[in-house]
């Protein structure tokens, strides 16, 4: 297997595990699978693309912009739809229709977006995907986003840890998370400790939208597409779990392009179109076969060691 | 203007057949049984894959057309065929009822499959499931040419052929209406019997019916099959329709439509059902019609998806229970169960009167 297809494989997994950690994270906090959770991505993606377009600003620039758009798309939703809908006492079906409704809105929204930006500056907006650099990375020439990639995916892993062990929002967290009613009664603003890990989640989710063209032909309908895979590495971690999220992301990352790629190859000849099939299948077989996914069978417990 | 009122609404009433059969399908299973089907396009897509695949080659074989290269030929199949069947509505119509059998049986299979997951699954675990299913069979559909032609699709004969005109256009949407209607009476009478109720009961609270005895896995695999029918007999008409199968049709957002619909009017009230599909499909063909007569700088239909998006989620807000609310079981009447009661407890006593 040439080294590349591992590469490959990395970078896109790298990017699918900040998906799935940042929804897993959404749904510790609210118990709603969010059909949305993708469409915060292609927001991200919409802001990069935009500010290259506009400003000419350099793709990996204009990044911290697309974890706050990312973010505030995620605790717009929190505060307008998720949070007054659960206190109205709406069941988990109506919840996941809401969150269904909001993805179609916010892809419409990009829609209609895209067409008129064409139009104002003559740009790609409809379809485009972004040309990566080349780099010189200790002799070892690569794309730039391999390292960055990677080593973003570290550093944002370590400092999710510090926050949910060391500091009190990140306690508070964790605190929602196991007992909400308990944490209450100890003073912890439950729906505001909510409110920022949602916008943690869309933030991280923007970020690996933002990045995504890079490895994706990315249109408005980028989040519709990417949502199945994310939760097929969502569910396969456990859903309640962190360490399990980021498993699963690399799990099902490195199966769908080595897989592809193994499938491709002689003597089965498959088309690479049956791509997406891969992560599909994994997410049927986990929830027929082990519901509880890794974290349940290893018995992880969210964010903490204990 | 091209602007015909007769043809726009002879469509719209087509589309409203096809529509509230779907609705009537979600409405059996979440409104009623309260199992969430997230994957109803993949069921609509059953009936409509069912023609694609097997009526275009079994009237290619009848008619002793070839089937070689039937990827790149079907469109030219199908026109033979059509040509042939304006010469013979017989053959027209036993084509179209041997499709309505075919997409019914496929689809039911579908819905035996699919109660696997819903027996095992909690409400959001199985929605992911289905809704993972649907797509991975839209994906297969899309590649695998010998199903329905891969990316380039498989064109339906025209079973109504041996019409033309107007008299063809008002035959369709009569017939659609009349199958809609009929489906309507019989599901309604399915569930307002005792069935009925048990779908309820199941819905409120499970553990409870299982305590009185009943075998909640078969009546979630019940509900399943009865619901898939109708959806893919929705979607044979679909073919039927539109004369031409391709699968990128059925993604997750016609599944969205569909909820939308039930929402819209009432979950567990197929009258409910009915309304909200009304209200759907008159917005979405009005807005096609239109959107060729304002100038915006975008595609209007956006613009309808944001609406329809946001009145749903204020419907979830403040009027979860839709247009129209759900009602009680129309049980027979009180009375009528008492003399039923009194008569069986009199042949009781008699039967036993006779032991002794």
């Amino acid at each position: 297997m040439s080294s590349l297809v591992v590469f490959d494989a990395l970078m896109f997994s790298n990017l699918l595990v900040l998906l799935s950690l940042s929804l897993t994270l959404t749904y510790m906090t609210l118990k709603i699978p969010n059909f949305a959770h993708g469409d915060y991505a292609t927001v991200g993606a919409y802001i990069v693309q935009t500010l290259n377009v506009v400003a000419g600003l350099n793709y990996y620039v204009s990044l911290p912009l697309s974890f706050v758009t990312g973010g505030l798309t995620a605790l717009l939703s929190y505060i307008l739809v998720f949070y007054p809908l659960s206190k109205r006492g709406a069941d988990i079906t109506s919840l996941m229709i809401a969150s269904f409704a909001l993805s179609t809105a916010i892809s419409s929204v990009l829609c209609i977006y895209a067409d008129y930006m064409t139009l104002l500056t003559g740009g790609f907006f409809r379809t485009f995907s972004f040309n990566d650099f080349k780099v010189d990375f200790f002799g070892w020439k690569t794309f730039l986003l391999l390292p960055f990639t990677t080593g973003l995916v570290a550093t944002l892993l370590l400092l999710l840890y510090l926050l949910l062990n060391y500091t009190r929002l990140g306690i508070a967290m964790r605190a929602t998370v196991e007992n909400p009613d308990l944490a209450e009664t100890l003073g912890i603003d439950v729906n505001k400790t909510r409110a920022v890990a949602w916008f943690l989640a869309g933030g991280l989710a923007g970020l690996a939208g933002g990045l995504l063209p890079f490895r994706l032909l990315t249109s408005p309908a980028l989040g519709s597409f990417i949502l199945i895979r994310i939760f097929a590495a969502s569910v396969l971690g456990g859903l309640n779990s962190l360490a399990g999220a980021v498993l699963g992301g690399y799990i099902v990352g490195f199966s769908e392009i080595l897989g592809i790629y193994l499938l491709s190859q002689p003597p089965i000849y498959l088309s690479t179109a049956y791509r997406p099939a891969i992560p599909f299948i994994m997410l049927i077989v986990t929830l027929l076969v082990a519901p509880q996914g890794i974290s349940g069978v290893l018995k992880l417990k969210g964010g903490s060691r204990r | 203007m091209i602007f015909d009122l007769t043809r726009f609404l002879l469509d719209l009433l087509a589309f409203y057949a096809i529509y509230s059969l779907l609705t009537l399908s979600l409405n059996i299973e979440y409104g009623y049984a309260g199992i969430p089907n997230f994957g109803k396009a993949m069921f609509f897509a059953g009936g409509a894959f069912a023609v694609g695949a097997f009526t275009t080659r079994l009237t290619a074989v009848i008619l002793g057309l070839s089937l070689e290269r039937f990827k790149y030929r079907n469109i030219l199949i199908a026109y033979q065929a059509s040509q042939i069947f304006a010469q013979n509505p017989f053959l027209a119509l036993s084509m179209l009822f041997f499709s309505i059998i075919v997409g019914i049986i496929f689809s039911s299979i579908l819905g035996y499959l699919a109660s696997y997951p819903a027996i095992k699954l909690r409400e959001d675990y199985l929605g992911l499931t289905l809704l993972s299913a649907g797509e991975l069979l839209r994906v297969i559909a899309r590649n695998y040419d010998p199903l329905v032609g891969g990316s380039l699709g498989v064109a339906v004969p025209d079973f109504f052929a041996p019409l033309s005109g107007f008299t063809k256009d008002l035959t369709v949407t009569g017939f659609f209406l009349a199958t809609a209607l009929l489906t309507f009476i019989i599901v309604d009478r399915i569930v307002n019997s005792p069935y009925g109720r048990l779908l309820k009961a199941m819905r409120e609270n499970e553990l409870a019916v299982e305590s009185y005895g009943r075998n909640i896995a078969k009546i979630r695999m019940t509900t399943l099959v009865l619901g898939s029918a109708v959806a893919g007999l929705a979607g044979v008409l679909y073919a039927s329709y539109t004369r031409y199968v391709y699968a990128d049709v059925f993604t997750p957002f016609e599944t969205f439509v569909i909820w939308a619909m039930v929402i819209i009017g009432g979950k567990g009230n197929n009258a409910g059902a009915f309304i909200g599909t009304l209200v759907y499909v008159l917005i979405e063909r009005l807005i096609m019609v239109l959107k060729h007569e304002v100038k915006i700088p975008f595609d209007v239909n956006y613009l309808g998806y944001v609406v329809l998006s946001i009145v749903l989620i204020l419907l979830l807000f403040y009027r979860p229970k839709g247009l129209l609310p759900e009602k009680p079981v129309q049980t027979p009447n009180i009375k009528r169960i008492r003399e039923l009661k009194k008569e069986r407890n009199d042949k009781t006593r008699d039967g036993l009167g006779f032991q002794q």
